[in-house]
């Protein structure tokens, strides 16, 4: 049996990086007494993870664990458990429980939908219209580690629509965007895309960034939620 | 002045999960009457990882009405943004200012530490100078090793507790709420008239020190009749009784221990003389087993955690570590739990150990013979013979062990460029033992030396310490004469030993130089990287002080030294034989063995040695041996200090006289 759990990563656990909330969630799920299961060998590790890789500095609401256990738990009482067993900061969503044969909830998630919220008031509606209305908008993206190597990526692939509206002195944008098995694109990038493309000046190191979901997308274009929800609250 | 680290700042920073506090465990008092924010002057992962602040945090968290909260250093490049945008350092867990607190409480674990201790103040809204501090301000106390020479630092903190804080520290709370209802009568000195009443605290600005035309000290006077004349240390008489973490917090980043933290027992009487540790730690106590297991199980069930490590002093030393391991391995095996031991003594017997709880990485091990001629371990009272080491390597490479690390020390009262080049000789007898057991060539010897600096309240107070020109020539000699295949040489810079040097045996006088040092940006003083011996020397001589007073003079037998008036109970003739016999080469053995050696802590404080081997000397079955209770049960300073001085003349026999 596999316990899923929907969890966050909520803002004042924001600067965590994503090791050190894995490893978090890990030492709670040993705190909580779930009967997880382990890797064999010398050196066991538990078998758990988590569905995407979140940046540091960005918050969620759509963090998914995917545990593997030895015996089954009834699932709603093993939410309960961690949600005893975790920090500030990260809350227990919702839970559903899968067969083991079922496939990684890694590979699974098509798509995360954002909230960006910038301390700035300049006029935004031009540039977002513009970017709507354009077929493609190429970003050049230097890869970590080889300087040389730059990733030309097309934002509109990822990111087809952009919602922005202004609230008190901040403008808030609201979009989807895409995940393949290639990979994805990171929210700030398309912040960093609307700058060099319209003459933005967007303050992107003050950017507020909320995933405030994650989900599956079928071969229609359909979305559906990750977890066959059992449990929901908050 | 502002409390929220913003979104930049913190994207701006390196390892931003230091300044995020809320972890597992930590605790949230928002109301309470009495705050102390326990201060660790270093980065967040250094701090998190002492023992000591865990077992206060516990302990104070415990008290109803009283909170606890932790505070670490920011690094560089986050104080610089505070700095920019007037952000005040607060409290990881109600982000109380610093100046919003009641009792700011630092630990002196580390003399390059006092420029953090500075700096935290100032930025948390605390005035950095005693005289400067107005009636709401926090109490600046300290505690730590340190703590026994806490001179240099008489301008900046309010008061000191000596010793084990377990039951101290609880009293000064009180008194601190008491005197708090009562409407703080007396304001500042008010309080301070009251809190130097309990048993272990130091009030700095009641004493009054003189000095000799050679700027020797002359004598440390009281100058109010509240204070006694000497401070004696607390300490827990038996560790089963007290309180114990069992729920500590569990950070989110990786810390320097990071993993649960179990105290064996506190003390050693190894008698090693260059040991500060050694000495001022002492009597020897052990916990049960039991108890030990105990809580072994509590911690685990609360922190997740996968690994236990057996601290202490020298947890070889446990009376019976062989059992214990056993049953800790047995209990812990199918919750995945591994056990560490953070050091090994120098036996087979300790390789047996290690056997048992490294069964999975082999990745080396650690040793520390701390001198490489038999004559300077003698000299240093270290009791272990080159055929102890031989005897221990081979068991390792026997049992597969491949890579060994040697500990050393150069610069040791008495050295000569002979026993300096024994450390290189004796790796190579090492790796000669490997082909010799294996066969194989390709034993990998690392040799860590680092440079001697003579402390407080060890057999060496009185020795000089080895010049730079003469530290950097002893390193050179070493890295000659280990350029040899598979023999790493491992040194620091002897600048910052220089300076820790100066502080460990300092006094008041060298206040006003760490003051202008820190003012012109000296900080994190043990970061190699941000360490500025320059900057040092110039706040030195700008403040007319001669560095080498401190360091580089042979001091004489009856100097009186600033530290005298705080007590670890370790009576100073014992020392000054000790520092005898250590330039005969004369060996002391170890108390716990059965003989005392006549260093008074036991008689002093009125605590015998608590071991289970049932061989340790017990100084309670001696005629006229009081016990800390009774010692404690006056319940005052004066009382309580003035009965430890009158026991340490009384058991000053042995081979002291």
């Amino acid at each position: 049996m596999k316990l899923r759990f929907q969890i966050t990563k909520d803002k004042e656990i924001r600067f965590i990086s994503h090791l050190e909330y894995v490893r978090t969630i890990g030492r709670a799920i040993r705190r909580a007494k779930l009967p997880a299961a382990y890797s064999q060998g010398f050196n066991p590790h538990m078998k758990y993870s988590l569905a995407s890789a979140l940046g540091v500095g960005v918050v969620s609401y759509a963090e998914f664990v995917e545990l593997e256990l030895t015996e089954p738990v009834y699932p709603l009482d093993a939410a309960e458990a961690l949600k005893r067993a975790l920090p500030r900061g990260i809350r227990v969503l919702a839970v559903d429980a899968v067969d083991n044969s079922a496939p990684a909830l890694m590979s699974a998630a098509g798509g995360a939908e954002y909230r960006v919220t910038l301390p700035w008031t300049g006029d935004i509606v031009p540039a977002v219209e513009a970017f709507n209305r354009t077929e493609a908008i190429y970003f050049e993206k230097q890869a970590p580690k080889a300087k040389e190597k730059v990733k030309r990526i097309d934002v509109k692939f990822y990111i087809p629509r952009i919602d922005a509206v202004q609230i008190n002195n901040a403008t808030q944008l609201h979009f989807h965007c895409r995940i393949t098995h290639n990979g994805s694109m990171k929210a700030v990038d398309l912040l960093n895309t609307l700058n060099e493309q319209y003459g933005l000046q967007l303050p992107v190191e003050k950017a507020d960034i909320e995933r405030l979901d994650l989900y599956r997308v079928d071969n229609q274009g359909n979305m559906w939620p990750m977890l066959d929800t059992l449990y929901k609250q908050g | 002045m502002n409390k929220e680290l913003a979104i930049d700042m913190l994207a701006a920073v390196k390892k931003p999960a230091r300044y995020t506090g809320g972890e597992f465990g930590s605790v949230f008092k928002e109301e309470a009457e009495v705050r102390i924010a326990l201060a660790f002057p270093d980065v967040y992962e250094v701090g998190m990882s002492y023992l000591g602040f865990k077992i206060l945090y516990h302990l104070v968290n415990k008290m109803e009405g009283i909170a606890a909260e932790r505070v670490y250093a920011p690094w560089i490049d986050m104080e610089q943004l505070m700095r920019e945008r007037n952000i005040v350092l607060t409290t990881l867990e109600t982000k109380k200012a610093l100046s919003e607190c009641d009792f700011v409480g630092f630990t002196l674990q580390y003399e390059l530490s006092y420029t953090n201790i500075l700096n935290m103040l100032d930025l948390g809204g605390v005035s950095v100078l005693t005289k400067e501090r107005w009636e709401e301000e926090p109490f600046v106390v300290v505690g730590g090793p340190c703590v026994f020479n806490p001179e240099p630092l008489a301008d900046i903190f309010d008061f000191a507790i000596l010793g084990e804080g377990e039951e101290a520290l609880p009293e000064v709370l009180v008194c601190y709420r008491d005197w708090k209802r009562a409407g703080k009568p007396g304001g500042r000195q008010g309080f301070l008239h009251r809190v130097v009443w309990i048993p272990g605290v130091y009030v700095p600005s009641f004493y009054d020190v003189t000095y000799n035309d050679d700027n020797t000290v002359q004598a440390v006077t009281p100058n109010t009749p509240d204070a006694p004349t000497t401070v004696t240390k607390r300490v827990v008489a038996d560790l089963n009784t007290v309180d114990f973490p069992t729920a500590p917090v569990v950070p989110f980043g990786e810390i320097v221990h990071d993993r649960i933290m179990l105290e064996m027992f506190r003390g050693c009487s190894r008698g090693c003389r260059f040991c500060h540790a050694g000495m001022v730690y002492r009597p020897v106590r052990e916990r049960r087993p039991e108890v030990l297991r105990e809580l072994a199980h509590k911690q685990v069930d609360n922190t997740g955690y996968e690994e236990i490590s057996l601290v202490s002093l020298s947890t070889a030393d446990y009376s019976c570590l062989g059992p214990f391991l056993d049953d800790m391995i047995t209990d812990f095996k199918d919750k995945k739990v591994s056990v560490s031991l953070p050091s090994l003594r120098i036996d087979a017997f300790s390789v047996d150990v290690a056997k048992k709880v490294q069964a999975v990485r082999k990745s080396g091990l650690t040793f520390a013979p701390e001198a490489g001629s038999q004559r300077m371990r003698d000299v240093i009272n270290k009791g272990v013979t080159e055929e102890d080491l031989l005897h221990a390597v081979s068991a390792a490479f026997a049992n597969g062990w491949k890579k060994v690390k040697l500990y050393f020390m150069i610069g040791l009262p008495g050295e000569t460029d002979e026993d300096v080049l024994a450390i290189a000789q004796l790796a190579r007898k090492v790796q000669w033992k490997f082909k010799e057991i294996t066969g194989k060539g390709g034993c990998q010897v690392t040799i860590s030396a680092s440079s001697f600096v003579p402390k407080p309240y060890t057999a060496f107070q009185w020795a000089p310490q080895d010049t730079l020109e003469e530290i950097r020539r002893k390193q050179g000699l070493l890295i000659e004469a280990t350029r040899v295949k598979n023999i790493t040489f491992q040194y620091h810079d002897g600048k910052t030993s220089i300076m820790e040097g100066i502080f460990a045996r300092g006094d008041r006088r060298l206040g006003k130089a760490l003051y202008l040092a820190w003012q012109r940006g000296q900080r994190f003083d043990g970061w190699a990287d941000v360490f500025d011996f320059d900057r040092w020397q110039q706040a030195l001589q700008d403040c007319g002080i001669d560095p080498d007073f401190y360091n580089h003079r042979v001091r004489g037998e009856n100097e009186v030294f600033p530290w005298e008036h705080l007590q670890p109970a370790v009576n100073r003739a014992f020392l000054a034989n000790e520092y005898k016999k250590a330039k005969q080469g004369m060996l002391t053995p170890d108390c716990r063995q059965g003989r005392c050696n006549g260093c008074g802590v036991c008689q002093r404080l009125g605590v015998p040695v608590m071991d289970w081997s049932g061989r340790a000397y017990d100084a309670s079955k001696e005629p006229g041996f009081v016990s800390l209770a009774n010692k404690l049960a006056v319940g005052d300073n004066h009382s309580y200090s003035d009965a430890t001085q009158r026991s340490g003349m009384r058991s000053q026999g042995g081979d002291a006289e």
